[in-house]
């Protein structure tokens, strides 16, 4: 199974994938709040972080037909609301302007976030910032089982396919995909405990013990300089 | 690092397990191992070979005595015991649940709370001894071959430098190549050695003992060759003189 | 139905987080102290069961195709607590995997996917009589769960989107709720379907508890959490505090005639405006492209 949809552009060489996880989940955080913060009048506030960003997109490197492949995710949204512009007025279109530009600068954002930094590092600054140590075992073993799991899910669904003659009514799909879904569940089960006896085996008593992550270099102060230089320019012009 | 000053290395007196559903997977089993011998377990699927296994560092618990290096199984702190026994399973998917390999192989000595400084050798000699390179600590487990991850999943044991290995079928599903670098890899390690297995040419290579079982039982105990050659013995417990032992006496 | 980043008031966004943060810390506390190292295994690769089970599409009308959710599911088989918990590293990876749901959103999805489908799922699912309901009870109150825990997260996002003006209410929620309660069928059937499938071949897994009992505690942390955000969320609506997207509905004019300086729009006129625009938009392509080429240049090969 292709694993391609996570960390698809996080093993890139640029800035700002040197950068530590933590830096970047703060700069880019601040980068949402600032957007988001910005008033109505304030198309030149916007043009500033607009700016700022595509520079940041152009030095990740990640792929423009990428970034705005993913835009598309806003796309129901957007049209929900949309449709409730022409009620109000002449606010309503640079409203639905003010809405459209926040929800593209918030998301490219995240992309580039997501896109710069290894998952598992990623994980490391979670914890660093003071996520909870369940959350981000949960997510680590998220991680390193759903390819174990969705290939059991693969596999069920081509000995399924195999198996198909013919087009079946929805009631029958919904059979198979329940005992399927059954059948991965019990799975789960199963990798569940036995998972639980390596732990325990290898001396695992409840708490999670973490290596600490990398530490910071003089480019994460940098970079949390500019982007504070930015988000102040925006707030205080 | 093995105890030399502890003879016996595993004293198991009349241990007999039942799972919750009612099935009697073993029963009055007695078995002595020294420090510094390699025993085999072998039997037909169903033996009872890896519920045994499960006994000695006390994730199973059955009636009767189980000591680990002198140290009786009981209510007392596992961790203790849990250090002395590196037990590999058959499955190593289920033994690599990190994000990556370093983490995996780290994960056990963190556990023991060895110091920092300490676990970063810990984790390169670990995969120093299975031959495998560095720089495979940084990958994750799921890109890994069947047989890289089998090697990696006895690293994560090694790590934690114990004194016995028990080690639940280490050479299934492994192609002849890897299968035979698997056994030069554990021929060189030093530690106590219990191998559960179905591989009968392997343990004419390692075990000096071997023990059958069967129907939760222990059959039979030996010296290995004598009891491999035993075709009656063989037969009867779902097993097979091996082939290098045939064409000598045929 | 992930909320991305935008559509709502930063009032409600900021309370959902701090409600949906309390909550994960309120339950991960929880389940440690009951069951410790045992339930760990479990969340974790029951997360990765979700997503893999998203990954399942049946054919729905019209070449486009549905899949599980899985919210009032966890919740039924794991506890609502834990189910709630798993559910939510799911949210959180989907939106840090698939960018699927914004950052200072993630309050909302959270409450709206993980925590109402769990916890009403499992209610629901208990009120029915069920683990101890005969087959054919058991599979109806799997539906009645699955089902309703769909249609409470839609109505829950729509309310979000109706309370920060992004999505009026009266559009809103038949809309989304509407929908949800036809696609929501087919979440309740496979609900009921996965758990018949259980409780014929392992019963036994059915009768497993992995969320804490329900106790004092837990109840008084439940009421402090919930109450804590609304509260904020009442008290700073009655403030100055300038919300951006209402601000502008409230008082149009205000907006043109706060600024009179360079940046103001209103001093130009709708053209003007457009060519502005444009001009800031090149000038942002020319920044990346800049960037882009810069970094290529002066990469390693």
């Amino acid at each position: 199974m292709k694993h391609s949809f996570i960390d698809r552009y996080a093993h890139l060489d640029s800035p700002l994938h040197m950068l530590e996880a933590r830096t970047k989940i703060i700069g880019f955080m601040a980068l949402v709040i600032a957007v988001l913060t910005v008033r109505a009048g304030g198309v030149g506030h916007f043009f500033i972080l607009f700016f700022l960003i595509s520079i940041l997109a152009g030095i990740s490197q990640i792929p423009m037909p990428y970034v705005v492949g993913r835009t598309l995710l806003l796309l129901p949204f957007v049209l929900l609301a949309g449709l409730a512009a022409p009620w109000k007025g002449s606010a309503g279109w640079s409203w639905f302007l003010l809405l459209v530009m926040r929800s593209v600068l918030c998301l490219l954002v995240l992309v580039i976030l997501t896109n710069t930094t290894r998952f598992v590092e990623l994980l490391r600054g979670l914890r660093k910032l003071g996520c909870p140590k369940l959350v981000v075992a949960n997510l680590s073993f998220l991680y390193r089982y759903l390819f174990v799991l969705a290939d059991e899910a693969m596999r069920m669904k081509q000995a399924r396919d195999c198996r198909r003659v013919g087009r079946a009514g929805i009631f029958a799909e919904l059979r198979t995909l329940g005992s399927m879904l059954g059948t991965l569940m019990v799975r789960s089960f199963e990798h569940a405990d036995q998972m639980y006896r390596a732990m325990l085996s290898r001396g695992f008593s409840g708490e999670f013990m973490v290596i600490a992550p990398r530490k910071c270099s003089w480019r994460d102060l940098v970079f949390i300089a500019v982007v504070a230089v930015i988000i102040a320019a925006t707030l205080y012009l | 690092m093995p105890g030399s000053l502890v003879e016996y290395a595993v004293r198991i007196t009349r241990l007999s397990y039942s799972y919750p559903d009612g099935n009697q997977a073993l029963e009055s089993i007695d078995l002595d191992i020294r420090a510094g011998e390699r025993v085999a377990l072998v039997g037909p699927s169903g033996a009872g070979k890896s519920t045994l296994l499960l006994q000695l560092n006390g994730i199973l618990r059955g009636s009767g005595l189980v000591r680990v290096m002198g140290q009786s199984v009981g209510d007392g702190d596992l961790k203790l015991i849990r250090r002395q026994v590196g037990l590999v399973f058959q499955d190593p998917n289920d033994q690599l649940f990190c994000p990556t390999v370093f983490e995996d192989v780290a994960f056990g000595p963190l556990n023991l709370d060895v110091p920092r400084q300490e676990i970063q050798k810990r984790v390169e000699q670990a995969l120093i001894d299975v031959k495998l390179d560095y720089s495979y600590a940084s990958r994750s487990a799921h890109h890994l071959s069947h047989g890289e991850r089998k090697r990696v999943a006895l690293a994560t044991v090694l790590a934690m430098e114990p004194a016995i290995l028990a080690l639940d079928e280490p050479t299934s599903n492994l192609d002849p190549s890897n299968r035979r670098h698997l056994i030069e890899l554990v021929a060189c390690l030093p530690a106590t050695l219990i191998l559960a297995t179905h591989d009968l040419e392997m343990v004419l290579a390692l075990c000096s003992r071997t023990v059958v079982m069967n129907h939760g039982k222990i059959q039979a105990e030996g010296e290995t060759r004598a009891l491999l050659e035993n075709a009656g013995l063989m037969e009867k417990h779902g097993l097979e003189v091996p082939l290098s032992l045939r064409n000598r006496s045929a | 139905m992930h909320l991305p980043d935008g559509f709502l008031t930063n009032r409600i966004a900021f309370s959902l987080d701090a409600l949906s943060g309390a909550s994960i810390l309120f339950a991960a506390r929880r389940v440690k102290q009951e069951f410790s190292a045992r339930v760990v295994p479990v969340m974790g690769v029951f997360s990765a069961f979700i997503f893999a089970a998203q990954m399942l599409n049946f054919p729905l009308f019209g070449g486009t195709s549905g899949h599980l959710v899985g919210g009032a599911l966890l919740g039924i088989v794991l506890g609502p607590m834990a189910g709630f918990l798993t559910m939510a590293t799911v949210v959180i990876a989907q939106a840090l995997f698939l960018q699927d749901g914004g950052l200072v959103a993630i309050g909302a999805n959270l409450f709206n996917i993980a925590a109402l489908p769990a916890f009403l799922g499992y209610f629901v699912y208990r009120m029915l009589g069920a683990p101890n309901a005969p087959g054919s009870r058991l599979s109806i109150a799997g539906f009645l769960a699955g089902w309703l825990s769909v249609v409470a997260a839609a109505a829950a996002c729509a309310v979000e989107l109706g309370l920060s003006s992004a999505v009026p209410m009266s559009v809103g929620l038949p809309a989304m709720a509407g929908y949800h309660a036809v696609i929501g069928v087919f979440e309740g059937l496979l609900t009921a379907l996965v758990i018949s499938f259980l409780a014929r071949v392992r019963p036994d897994l059915l009768k497993k508890e992995f969320s804490p009992a329900f106790g004092i505690t837990d109840w008084v942390g439940a009421i402090v959490l919930v109450a804590a955000p609304l509260s904020i969320l009442v008290l700073a609506g009655s403030s100055q505090l300038p919300d951006p997207l209402q601000a502008l509905l409230t008082e149009p004019s205000a907006a043109s005639g706060s600024q009179e300086s360079l940046l103001s729009p209103a001093r130009y006129s709708d053209l003007q405006r457009f060519l502005i625009y444009l001009v800031l938009l090149g000038v942002c392509v020319v920044a990346y492209s800049a960037a882009r080429i810069l970094r290529i240049r002066r990469g390693r090969p």
